[in-house]
């Protein structure tokens, strides 16, 4: 690449034209940083946590675009909370991840808060992550070595790590669309509707024809593991039995098992716990009453 | 030092800076706009929100070169000369503050708002504001305030 950055900058902050150069200027140190929204980087570069070298700024590329597709939607990974909220498609196919959307802080926060950056951060509460597993999201990074595809259920590794290289960028998070009839639902708790970070965040998809045929269920967790999770014991539960008091019971239970909670200001792990069985077996019920009425009306 | 351009309240702005100043930091310092205030630093309290690019941000959660080219409006660009804004109008009449260092970014969200939702709901207001924290007044005068000034702004 030849291209001179747009922002003709001294050493510690570059705004690309062109994702070459943003990608040769993130590879030509392992401690320069990508910043997009910046409203995690910013105040953690300022408390000393990150001390980034180059900050290399992607908002003069297109990667904020939200695109439906025949069988997929994918979210630029620029795209901010304020943009996912915007988007009817979403709203009317990924409920969950608009519920999401519609929780996290407060609108400025929205305004520049990334869906990638979310992800990337890879806070083990970050409210963007169990929607995106519920709906099998797949990342798509660029690095030197070219392009490649994470599962999101392989993405993360720990707080704040993921399987991202330092010199590559999440340039998009694409998630197949629903083929049959689909429910879904995020819920959140916290000690108010906005500004929280969760105590427990959950988000539920069930697909299928009704209460006896679930093809597919899935239960994500967030602030309750190292890293957002899957319950995939309560997921196979819910296909196995199909929706009925006794597998949402157990479900809900096999949900609590899976996560590994810590004690923090936040809740405690045994609070915590409980909260997802609490949680996961009101969404399943609250779901598949829905689904009766999906199923009937596809 | 880079020299970044942007628009402050419809006047073209030139200023030296190192990009990662905030935003906040280069109205205050480098412009003398004090409207906005730093309260927590970290996006949490809402006192530094201007409006940029149509959109409420916390000013000290952009850094000066992420708003290179933007168009910014502070609370010193609401009122019109001598004018107040419907939306300063209310808070005065209606009591909407007591200390006022949350009304700058209480007025900038709601401008924000307004310009999107001309005619609101309390809840839809209440949820606007849910960024921006007041800890001496209280959010009813506010929210009253930002109701009655739309009827205004959407009348005018």
């Amino acid at each position: 690449m030849t291209e001179v950055p747009a922002t003709a900058s001294p050493a510690d902050y570059a705004a690309p034209a062109t994702i070459g150069e943003a990608l040769r200027l993130l590879s030509a140190d392992p401690t320069n940083m990508v910043i997009a929204g910046g409203t995690d980087l910013i105040p953690a570069t300022r408390a000393g946590t990150e001390r980034p070298g180059v900050l290399v700024d992607l908002r003069r590329l297109p990667l904020n675009d939200i695109t439906v597709e025949q069988d997929r939607v994918r979210l630029g990974a620029r795209a901010t909370f304020t943009d996912i909220l915007s988007s009817p498609d979403l709203a009317r196919e990924y409920p969950a991840l608009h519920t999401a959307a519609a929780q996290v802080g407060g609108p400025p926060i929205r305004n520049r808060a990334t869906i990638g950056g979310n992800l990337v951060h890879a806070s083990p509460a970050a409210d963007g992550a169990p929607p995106l597993l519920v709906y099998d999201a797949t990342v798509v990074l660029l690095g030197p070595a070219g392009r490649r595809e994470v599962p999101l259920t392989a993405f993360f590794e720990g707080p704040g790590r993921t399987v991202r290289q330092p010199s590559e960028i999440v340039t998009e998070i694409w998630m197949p669309r629903p083929t049959g009839p689909t429910v879904s639902a995020f819920a959140k708790l916290g000690p108010r509707l906005a500004m929280a970070v969760s105590i427990v965040c959950v988000a539920v998809r069930l697909s299928g024809a009704g209460l006896d045929s679930v093809d597919e269920c899935r239960v994500a967790l967030g602030a309750v593991a190292p890293t957002p999770i899957r319950a995939e014991d309560a997921e196979k539960t819910i296909v196995a039995r199909g929706l009925t008091a006794d597998s949402v019971a157990r479900a809900s239970i096999e949900a609590a098992e899976a996560s590994a909670p810590i004690d923090d200001l936040r809740g405690t792990a045994a609070y915590r716990r409980r909260m997802v069985r609490v949680v996961v077996e009101r969404m399943l019920d609250d779901l598949a009453r829905k689904l009766t009425g999906a199923a009937t009306d596809g | 030092m880079d020299e970044f351009e942007f628009l402050v309240n419809g006047v073209a702005h030139i200023v030296e800076a190192d990009p990662r100043r905030t935003l906040l930091s280069v109205l205050r310092e480098d412009l003398g706009l004090t409207g906005a205030k730093e309260g927590c630093g970290q996006g949490d309290c809402g006192s530094c929100v201007v409006v940029m690019d149509g959109l409420a941000v916390n000013s000290c959660l952009v850094y000066a070169g992420q708003a290179e080219g933007a168009d910014i409006v502070t609370v010193e660009g609401l009122a019109q000369g001598d004018e107040l804004h419907p939306l300063q109008k209310e808070f005065v009449d209606r009591w909407a503050f007591q200390c006022g260092f949350c009304t700058p970014g209480m007025l900038m969200t709601a401008y924000a708002f307004l310009s999107e939702n001309p005619r609101p709901e309390a809840e839809q207001v209440r949820k606007a504001i849910a960024g921006n924290l007041c800890r001496c007044t209280n959010y009813r005068n506010i929210v009253e305030a930002v109701t009655a000034a739309a009827m205004k702004v959407s009348r005018s």
